[in-house]
């Protein structure tokens, strides 16, 4: 924990030069999401004075705006009483807020890091600072440490930084054994079948899957780009759109292709959550073959997971919602 | 809620373990740890669901435990949540009383869960079709008067196809469930955004006579205009010949439904089973 407290240091810094950055170019068009929707609430365009579009850093969620007077009275408070005053053991001036405050935003970032989570976002940390730990910024280590502390004991949820380079947190799961939950629950289902589908026609290619050639996998189950699925919706968007989001797939344009032309790989999220041994149980399943008639592909998942037992035991093996049926 | 030093850093280091000697009322297990991860990750469940997941959860951590009678075991787990102001909220469909199970946020008023989800018109979208969901006598808004609306939005300007199609994106993230062209709350929005909408359109609101929470559909009295869910009504009312109105008094004059029963439904899906169709389920 106390590496990343010096990592948080780091990031915090970085998340104020990112901060400004982002004030002075608003709505880049490769931002996961644009700031003003993440501090948009449907109470906020009536209750705040200020316009929600020019994501500023002034108009923070309606919770945290009411706390924004209390920070500087004590501060004010502090300044007075401060000579007549010890110097509190590890924070240097001004006093910290009241450790029930803390505890109340340790709370937001909780839900919100979950809620994150749930829909499968990135976890960013100049969002959270600007979203929740918003003036209480100071003590964001600490805020940090506290939701960490909830999540573990509470959640059996580890909030980790995954990348200091991107900031990203996720939350991984703490919980032995590390073995992938058995999602039963039928509504569920469809979706990883879907995309076990097509992440599986990737990988036994060996190379990015063509558009055509997945939905002519697709016809399988009866799925058309143009056709509405009573269960999937859109398919098309589906794929293209909200797996991308996800970062199951990734969908990129082939180059020095006239007219142009599409083609699927495996996201990040695929590659950390789904193991090739998966994808060959899952191709076994679905053609009633062994895994072994496709030789070099269960050579290679072999592999994997032998690489993945030798690897540190202590290492994190992110959740996933791949069903072992 | 001052914790020592050390003792922090010894918990920090052992997250997994049951804490010895814990603040709380309830004794958090691995158990209630996965259910809560799962729970937190399907965001609505019905009970069905719910008690499978919660076998699951003993299933993989711990066999020889008997498991914990469902009420109580969320009992449990609530107790513990108290302190972090979320629960597990049970609630019920509003025309069929099934039981549905989410983990909510009791301290926000704001719909902060699905801010982070649409963009600013499609919120404020949202927002119209609530408005005239709650202002509406049946509970349900017509697409046509949604849609009329759409020149009044906040943000960038929406096209009526386009509107169709973020009400449709709402359905299928469960906040809107469609009938016939119109549209009414799930049951999932009406368990998580309840604070919300009661403090936020007060006069408005209407509250069921027997259960005292939001109501959206349900039956009214003619008389003197009290209103009940149609599966309150059904429990009220339910060996009772002559219904009567709780309030006035007056003869009730609207069909008693049936009261939901989980064993004839399993019954009626089993048979269905082998039909593709899928049934349109009321949540």
């Amino acid at each position: 924990m106390s590496e990343q407290s010096k990592d948080v240091c780091d990031l915090i810094s970085a998340a104020e030069a990112s901060n400004s950055e982002a004030h002075r170019s608003p709505g880049g068009p490769g931002e996961p999401s644009p700031s003003a929707s993440q501090a948009a609430t449907l109470a906020g365009p009536e209750s705040r004075p200020s316009g929600p579009t020019d994501g500023s850093l002034a108009s923070p969620p309606p919770q945290a705006s009411s706390e924004e007077g209390d920070p500087k009275a004590l501060q004010q408070a502090t300044e007075e009483g401060r000579a007549h005053q010890a110097p509190t053991a590890a924070q240097p001036a001004p006093a910290p807020p009241a450790p029930a405050q803390l505890v109340q935003k340790a709370h937001e970032l909780m839900w919100y890091v979950l809620v994150k989570d749930q829909k499968r976002m990135i976890i960013w940390f100049p969002d959270m600072v600007k979203d929740v730990i918003g003036s209480y910024k100071k003590w964001c280590r600490s805020i940090l440490r506290r939701t960490s502390l909830i999540l573990a004991r509470v959640f059996g949820l580890h909030l980790r930084l995954t990348s200091l380079h991107t900031m990203e947190f996720s939350l991984v799961k703490a919980l032995e054994p590390e073995e992938l939950d058995r999602v039963a629950l039928s509504n569920r289902m469809p979706m990883t079948g879907l995309l076990l589908m097509i992440l599986s026609l990737i990988y036994v290619k060996g190379r990015g899957a063509r558009e055509s050639a997945v939905w002519n996998v697709l016809r399988i189950l009866g799925l058309r780009p143009w056709k509405k699925h009573s269960t999937f919706g859109d398919v098309r968007k589906l794929i293209t759109e909200e797996f991308v989001r996800q970062n199951y797939l990734k969908y990129q344009r082939v180059p020095h292709v006239e007219p142009p032309e599409y083609e699927f790989f495996w996201g990040s999220r695929a590659s950390r959550e789904i193991t090739k041994m998966q994808i060959m149980e899952f191709l076994a399943r679905v053609f009633k073959k062994d895994p072994q008639a496709w030789p070099s592909r269960y050579r290679e998942a072999l592999e994997e997971a032998r690489a993945l037992r030798e690897a540190d035991p202590t290492a994190y093996c992110p959740r996933s919602s791949v069903s072992e049926d | 809620m001052e914790e020592g030093r050390a003792e922090r850093r010894r918990r920090t280091e052992a997250p997994s373990h049951t804490q010895g000697g814990t603040r709380r009322t309830g004794v958090m297990t691995d158990v209630h740890r996965r259910f809560l991860q799962l729970l937190m990750t399907h965001g609505v469940l019905e009970e069905w669901d719910v008690r499978r997941l919660q076998k699951h959860c003993y299933r993989v951590h711990d066999r020889t435990a008997a498991v914990e009678e469902l009420e109580d075991f969320i009992n449990n787990i609530n107790s513990v949540l108290e302190s972090l102001y979320i629960e597990i909220k049970k609630g019920a469909t509003e025309d069929d009383g099934r039981p549905v199970y989410a983990l909510v946020n009791l301290a926000t008023t704001s719909v902060s869960k699905m801010a982070s989800d649409f963009a600013e018109n499609e919120l404020d979208l949202f927002r119209k079709a609530l408005e005239l969901i709650i202002d509406s006598e049946t509970g349900f808004a017509s697409s046509t008067n949604i849609l009329n609306l759409v020149d009044q939005l906040k943000g960038k300007k929406m096209r009526k196809k386009e509107a169709e199609q973020v009400l449709q994106k709402f359905v299928q993230n469960k906040w809107l469930i469609e009938k016939e062209g119109e549209f009414t709350l799930h049951s999932r929005a009406i368990l998580e955004m309840e604070q919300y909408i009661r403090e936020t359109y007060p006069d408005a609101v209407k509250i069921c006579n027997i259960c005292h929470s939001l109501l959206i559909q349900g039956q009214s009295c003619e008389t003197c205009g009290i209103r009940m869910h149609l599966p309150c009504v059904a429990k009220y009312f339910q060996s009772n010949s002559e219904p009567r109105c709780p309030h006035c008094n007056d003869y009730w004059p609207h069909e008693i439904p049936e009261i939901f029963d989980p064993e004839k439904e399993r019954e009626a899906s089993t048979s269905k089973a082998n039909r593709k169709s899928l049934r349109s389920r009321q949540h």
